[in-house]
């Protein structure tokens, strides 16, 4: 298989911007890609758009990255969308990425973008899709999480001023990172004096709904020097649909630990070696998980891990430096590539203020989506990315 | 609320499959599941084929047990529309090897804890467009003895 680099990212502000359509923002992350990267667009030559959601908000199911493209002079060229719940963009890239790797195509663009802003419902929360069961019953996203926080706190103690701690890390990034829908901090006793949104989370531990789109363009390794000096590897590329069994752990995500164990197998790597991780904090409960499903500490110290400041920048990884979903939000199909846009910069050192220092290897973790199954308990989807250095 | 004069019209059709309600032969409701009479396995709601067979006609309907333990559970203060917060929501675990997503009531919060003794019954799950209630399954917290 070809080795890949990424040669150049881009991605929108994430806000609620009422003024702006989906294939605006989709067209802005594309040409802050193409302009970042030297690459002429005629040496573009397939394309992936992810989105999640808007053909159920939007009325448009199909052509979402055709429209774009052919908006900033591409066309002719293979174009495919890829829906794939909350990992929709990574899942974009990761078929970019097989895309090259198979030795049929060169160069590629993979696109992630959503508009949420204009769902009905402000202050509730955002349902899941094809969940008619659940819905039924009264699920929604935030109720999974706090079950899962509060099977933690009982099996491991985890508490929720460890959970707040996770909102309080990000949102402390995000004062330096101008693409967040929030850039502010919070504090520990502002999270718990938030409003109750499903015991035991609270609205700051749930990320906001938001606007955006990021864009990634990649080629095959020995093409990468053509357009830029400093190429970012993606030394691995791992997706895994929940792995559903009876009776799961719900204090573990099978689909992440499989992913995960993928990822790091594919790359030769351990958690150790990771320096820099966005991962998929939708809810603050999620991150905890996260620490441990993919092996940064053991089971049930993802508490600790936070609290002992180790998911820092300076700390053992730095975890979302950019303020991750909790600051930056969550426009479905936008998130992955955001994701990877801010670890594209890290890895060459240019995230400004909130430069993770030495950063040379970094992932990326996008997670979410739910079977309509009333007894089996996992996501529909983790798509996660590692990335190195490629100079 | 007697049991036997349970209005079958105010089922939610989506959940209708999923349980018999009270009626004035049975004052009980039960879940129905599938059992696979070849791996022996209990699936619910009810299934098409095996997942783990894969072969046609290996199912049965069985009734599931009407008393679970709570294994995890959450109490929704923003709720969706229809829905009347706060309420709880969470997963029990039943004796036949299922664990099942369920409302949960209780008169009592302070009863509401992990492994608590929960107890089927029929009950109103939201309110329709009309403001009428809907009804389903759900379980209520039994009270310590």
């Amino acid at each position: 298989m070809r080795e890949i680099s990424i040669v150049g990212a881009g991605m929108t502000r994430f806000a609620k911007m009422p003024e702006r359509d989906v294939i605006d923002l989709g067209r802005e992350a594309c040409i802050k890609a193409i302009k970042s990267s030297g690459v002429p667009r005629k040496d573009i030559q397939i394309a992936y758009c992810g989105t999640a959601r808007t053909g159920q908000l939007l009325n448009r199911e199909c052509g979402v990255g055709q429209t774009i493209l052919l908006d900033i002079g591409i066309s002719g060229i293979p174009v495919t969308s890829v829906g794939n719940f909350c990992a929709s963009g990574s899942s974009a890239l990761r078929e970019a990425y097989l895309a090259i790797a198979s030795g049929m195509y060169d160069v590629a663009l993979a696109i992630g973008v959503e508009k949420l802003s204009v769902r009905r419902g402000k202050g509730l929360p955002l349902t899941s899709d094809g969940v008619t069961l659940l819905t039924a019953l009264g699920f929604s996203p935030p109720a999974y999480f706090a079950e899962i926080a509060t099977r933690h706190m009982y099996e491991f103690g985890t508490t929720e001023k460890q959970m707040a701690l996770v909102t309080v890390k990000n949102r402390g990034h995000s004062r330096y990172n101008p693409n967040c829908q929030y850039q502010t901090s919070v504090t520990v006793e502002e999270v718990l004096a938030s409003r109750p949104i499903v015991d035991p989370l609270r609205m700051l531990n749930c990320c906001p709904t938001t606007d955006g789109a990021g864009a990634i363009l990649l080629c095959a390794k020995d093409l990468a020097w053509k357009y830029t000096d400093k190429p970012v590897d993606i030394i691995a590329s791992s997706l895994h649909f929940g792995l559903y069994e009876k009776n799961k752990d719900m204090t573990t995500f099978n689909s992440d630990r499989a992913s995960g164990k993928e990822a790091y197998e594919m790359a030769g790597l351990g958690p150790e070696d990771i320096d820099v991780a966005e991962v998929h904090d939708c809810f603050s409960i999620a991150e905890i998980l996260h620490y441990e499903d993919l092996g940064f500490c053991p089971r049930g110290e993802g508490g600790p891990f936070v609290e002992q400041g180790k998911a820092d920048i300076g700390g053992e990884v730095a975890i979302n430096p950019s303020g991750g979903l909790l600051s930056r939000g969550h426009p479905l199909g936008g998130t992955g590539l955001a994701q990877t846009t801010e670890i594209f910069w890290q890895l060459r050192g240019e995230a400004d203020k909130r430069q993770v220092p030495g950063a040379r290897v970094g992932m990326t973790h996008t997670m979410g989506g739910f079977q309509d199954s009333i007894e089996l308990a996992d996501v529909a989807s983790s798509c996660i990315h590692i990335y190195r250095q490629g100079w | 609320m007697n049991q036997a004069t349970f209005d079958k019209e105010r089922i939610d059709p989506v959940l209708a499959d999923m349980f018999i309600p009270p009626s004035s032969h049975d004052n009980e409701i039960h879940l129905v599941a599938s059992k696979c009479n070849k791996c022996g396995v209990y699936f619910f709601p009810k299934r098409h084929i095996c997942p783990n067979c894969f072969e046609e006609g290996t199912l049965e309907d069985k009734y599931l047990s009407n008393e679970a333990s709570i294994y995890t559970y959450c109490v929704v203060r923003a709720a969706p529309v229809g829905f009347d917060s706060p309420y709880i929501l969470g997963y029990v675990d039943l004796p036949e090897g299922i664990r099942i997503f369920t409302m949960i009531e209780t008169d009592n919060m302070d009863d509401l804890k992990i492994g608590a003794r929960v107890r089927l019954i029929a009950g109103k799950i939201r309110r329709d467009e009309n403001g009428e209630d809907v009804m389903g399954y759900k379980f209520s917290v039994m009270k310590e003895r």
